[in-house]
């Protein structure tokens, strides 16, 4: 399901006729929705933050090197009413991310879903619903 | 020297008595609505999105505003103006809109929100505490709206109230957008849901007249009933319902905060991302309006 749209909408409701989110701190146009990235890596840091929670990511690149990825996602208060806790990924977890990339070429983007050292993370679609959010 | 100590001892004990019958009446019946709570249909998930369609929602709120025509026409101008916009920014043209506030207001914390909030009945007054921070006072001591002199309009509105067995009524006036660019266009009345986004469903004067039925469906549901009058707006009263469950998760209250960092600066016109530092490392602390430099993600 398309997870921007919605944010981007509140976005436009805010500026429009401003109606208010706790989510719309910005609309998320940052974030190519036309495009979804798989990112294998391990995490370097789980941001438990307000207004929104970040995984910083260390992605291995070709030649051996790792890039560093700022993954975007809400805030902790909804996160911890699906589950989600300050400690639920922990440096040097080996995940499986999906995305929304930055549309300026940023290495950073939008959570979607994901897989991690236990299997799907919370809210994540089980193996056996495919990847169809 | 001794009647008189024993006066004293009598009235002390008279007044303790009064307390407790005082405390006793007064909390006896009311129900035990503890705990937190949350929009069916606007539950959050970990990517912000929610888990029902607006078809769904709408559906599931009954809701099919009486607009007036010319109302109507507004609304359909300004819904069409979301899509155009919504249009724009998903081909990266323009950069949408920012809102560092939590602010929601009445009736949309009611109505779309997807706060999770509690509600504290006591025999003089019912609090409903929002985890955007904004709290709803519902005065159920018999006393009437606030009088016109004394009265001004705001994004929760005047509410009084009082209990028809286990239900709490709720009358609400007063009511006005929390956003100043929006107020002249009055109070919006939106809906979202996961696939087709936000969509203004109406806007109401600052006439509108709230009554709200507020009950438990059973020991995991929470039903506000809400019939809007407005007869600048609207032909006839509006009525919809809205229900509400437990939060799952969490069993203590958790505040948004909106205003206190910046994730996401505009650089060039654009959002961008900066992350917060190391989790272990104590936040910065930098003037609100210092200019946000985005750095960009270490290579």
């Amino acid at each position: 399901m398309n997870r921007v749209l919605n944010r981007t909408l509140m976005g436009i409701a805010a500026t429009l006729l401003a109606a208010s989110s706790a989510l719309a701190h910005h609309s998320f146009a940052m974030f190519d929705q036309s495009k979804t990235v798989t990112l294998e890596g391990t995490v370097k840091d789980f941001r438990w933050s307000n207004p929104h929670v970040f995984i910083q990511l260390l992605v291995k690149i070709e030649g051996g090197s790792e890039e560093e990825w700022s993954i975007e996602m809400t805030s902790p208060e909804h996160l911890a009413r699906v589950g989600w806790k300050p400690g639920t990924l922990k440096p040097g977890d080996k995940v499986t991310l999906n995305i929304h990339p930055m549309r300026d070429g940023i290495k950073g983007g939008q959570y979607l879903s994901g897989t991690g050292p236990d299997g799907p993370l919370i809210g994540s679609p089980q193996p056996s619903q495919g990847e169809g959010k | 020297m001794i009647w008189r100590r024993l006066a004293q001892a009598s009235a002390i004990l008279l007044g303790c008595l009064a307390t407790l019958a005082t405390l006793g009446a007064g909390s006896a019946g009311l129900p035990d609505w503890s705990g937190q709570w949350e929009n069916v249909g606007a539950t959050p998930d970990a990517t912000g999105g929610f888990n029902q369609s607006l078809a769904q929602v709408l559906k599931g709120m009954q809701w099919s505003p009486p607009n007036k025509p010319e109302v109507q026409a507004r609304v359909d101008q300004i819904v069409a103006m979301e899509r155009k916009r919504l249009e724009a920014i998903s081909r990266g043209e323009d950069p949408g809109g920012a809102v560092r506030a939590c602010t929601f207001g009445y009736p949309s914390l009611m109505l779309e929100s997807p706060l999770m909030f509690e509600v504290l009945p006591t025999p003089k007054e019912t609090t409903l505490i929002f985890s955007s921070r904004e709290i709803r006072h519902v005065y159920t001591d018999g006393r009437p709206h606030t009088p016109k002199d004394e009265l001004w309009a705001t994004p929760w509105g005047d509410s009084i109230g009082h209990w028809e067995g286990q239900t709490l009524v709720i009358d609400t006036i007063a009511v006005k957008s929390p956003f100043a660019s929006s107020q002249s266009e009055g109070v919006a009345v939106l809906a979202f849901g996961d696939v087709e986004g936000e969509q203004t469903i109406t806007i109401l004067s600052p006439q509108a007249h709230f009554v709200e039925r507020i009950r438990m469906l059973d020991k995991n549901h929470l039903e506000d009933q809400m019939t809007i009058i407005d007869p600048t707006n609207l032909t006839s009263p509006w009525h919809m319902s809205r229900t509400y469950q437990r939060v799952a998760h969490i069993n203590r209250m958790v505040y948004e905060d909106c205003e206190g960092e910046e994730r996401n600066p505009i650089v060039s016109g654009h959002f961008t991302l900066a992350p917060p530092p190391t989790s272990a490392a104590p936040m910065p602390i930098a003037p609100k309006n210092a200019p946000s430099a985005q750095s960009p993600p270490p290579q």
